[in-house]
């Protein structure tokens, strides 16, 4: 990107926020969804939708910042929002996992933050959405075939020792 | 004919004596035996066919062919099983059988001890052959199926289902039929 682009765009950037006001005091009610089943998907899907009332003001677009990686948020209806993505089955987290959500003001703070190799948890966002992902199934912890194995290979050294036995 | 005249036909003991002694079956025995052999060599038909997920109109050859293989061959294991057992358990068993009869014949004054060894002998056989045959059946089966289900499971696990099922349950089979020629 030429700077000459950058310029025109964090300029815009300005212009936009000054057009319309921020979002001030925010209300959010969301609900969650994340893979439970894992024994047939390749990886954990974390869904989170969310409903945003301001006081006043009104955001235009939002981004989210799943530890470190900021997504885009989409607007699936008015003030309706929600974000997704997925984790490899092996690393994906388990518990609380907190969204911070920010507006455009939010996401420029965020990317000068990147730019200069600051803290990002230093940026503070307008606010935070918690997904709880109690952990996937992957399967029996015992599976069946080993359990039909294992009850085979008692029975079979019942029928080895008692032959044993006899020939001695 | 020299050779018709010069042997004598067996007597009913001498023929008696030989069976017992023989590896061959009676019928009873050898019907208990492919029985038991064919029930054992179809069940792993339900494993291949609910578990690995193996079409069974497709691979109907396969099954019918290595289900009468193996139905041979672990009848043949039964045979040899019980064979090398049989004398084994009769030596073990004497004792208890001869002490048991002769409580039960005490009483008896009138027989004489020729008929009452030869009823205690009697005996023995068929207790010796009653606990080989059974004890051959369980064996086998104990083997044939922790085989099958180790093979089928973990040493075949890569193969196609039919594959497996081929190499699975008929070299198990075989291993048995082979097994069993050993005599420790």
């Amino acid at each position: 990107m030429s700077v000459t682009k950058l310029h025109f765009l964090v300029l815009f950037a300005f212009v936009s926020s000054g057009l319309c006001s921020s979002c001030t005091n925010p209300q959010v009610t969301s609900k969650s969804f994340t893979t439970q089943d894992a024994t047939i998907v390749t990886n954990i899907a974390y869904i989170s939708e969310f409903n945003l009332k301001c006081s006043s003001g009104s955001v235009s677009h939002l981004y989210a910042d799943v530890d470190g990686i900021i997504v885009p948020v989409s607007e699936i209806a008015p003030n309706n929002y929600q974000v997704s993505w997925t984790e490899e089955i092996k690393t994906a987290r388990r518990g609380d996992v907190t969204l911070r959500l920010f507006d455009e003001d939010g996401y420029t703070t965020l990317r000068k933050a990147i730019r200069a190799g600051e803290d990002l948890s230093a940026v503070s966002p307008l606010f935070t959405v918690t997904i709880n992902h109690p952990g996937a199934f992957t399967g029996p912890w015992l599976k069946s075939e080993f359990l039909a194995a294992a009850l085979a290979f008692v029975v079979a050294y019942l029928a080895l020792s008692s032959r044993s036995k006899l020939l001695s | 004919m020299p050779a018709k005249s010069s042997s004598k036909p067996f007597t009913k003991e001498e023929e008696l004596l030989l069976q017992d002694f023989s590896r061959n079956v009676s019928t009873k025995s050898s019907a208990l035996f492919y029985g038991n052999a064919f029930i054992v060599s179809a069940i792993p038909i339900w494993l291949f066919w609910r578990i690995h997920m193996i079409d069974v109109f497709a691979s109907l050859l396969p099954f019918v062919l290595v289900t009468l293989i193996s139905t041979y061959l672990i009848a043949i294991a039964y045979r040899n099983t019980k064979f090398t057992l049989k004398h084994k358990i009769a030596v073990k068993r004497e004792d208890a059988v001869t002490w048991e009869l002769n409580k039960k014949l005490s009483e008896d004054k009138k027989m004489s001890k020729k008929e009452k060894d030869e009823r205690i002998l009697w005996k023995k056989n068929e207790v010796a052959d009653f606990e080989a045959t059974t004890f051959s059946i369980f064996y086998n089966n104990a083997l044939y199926l922790a085989i099958v289900i180790f093979a089928s499971f973990y040493l075949l696990r890569g193969f196609t289902p039919a594959v497996n099922y081929i190499f699975s349950v008929g070299t198990t089979a075989g291993l048995l039929a082979l097994l069993s020629t050993g005599s420790k």
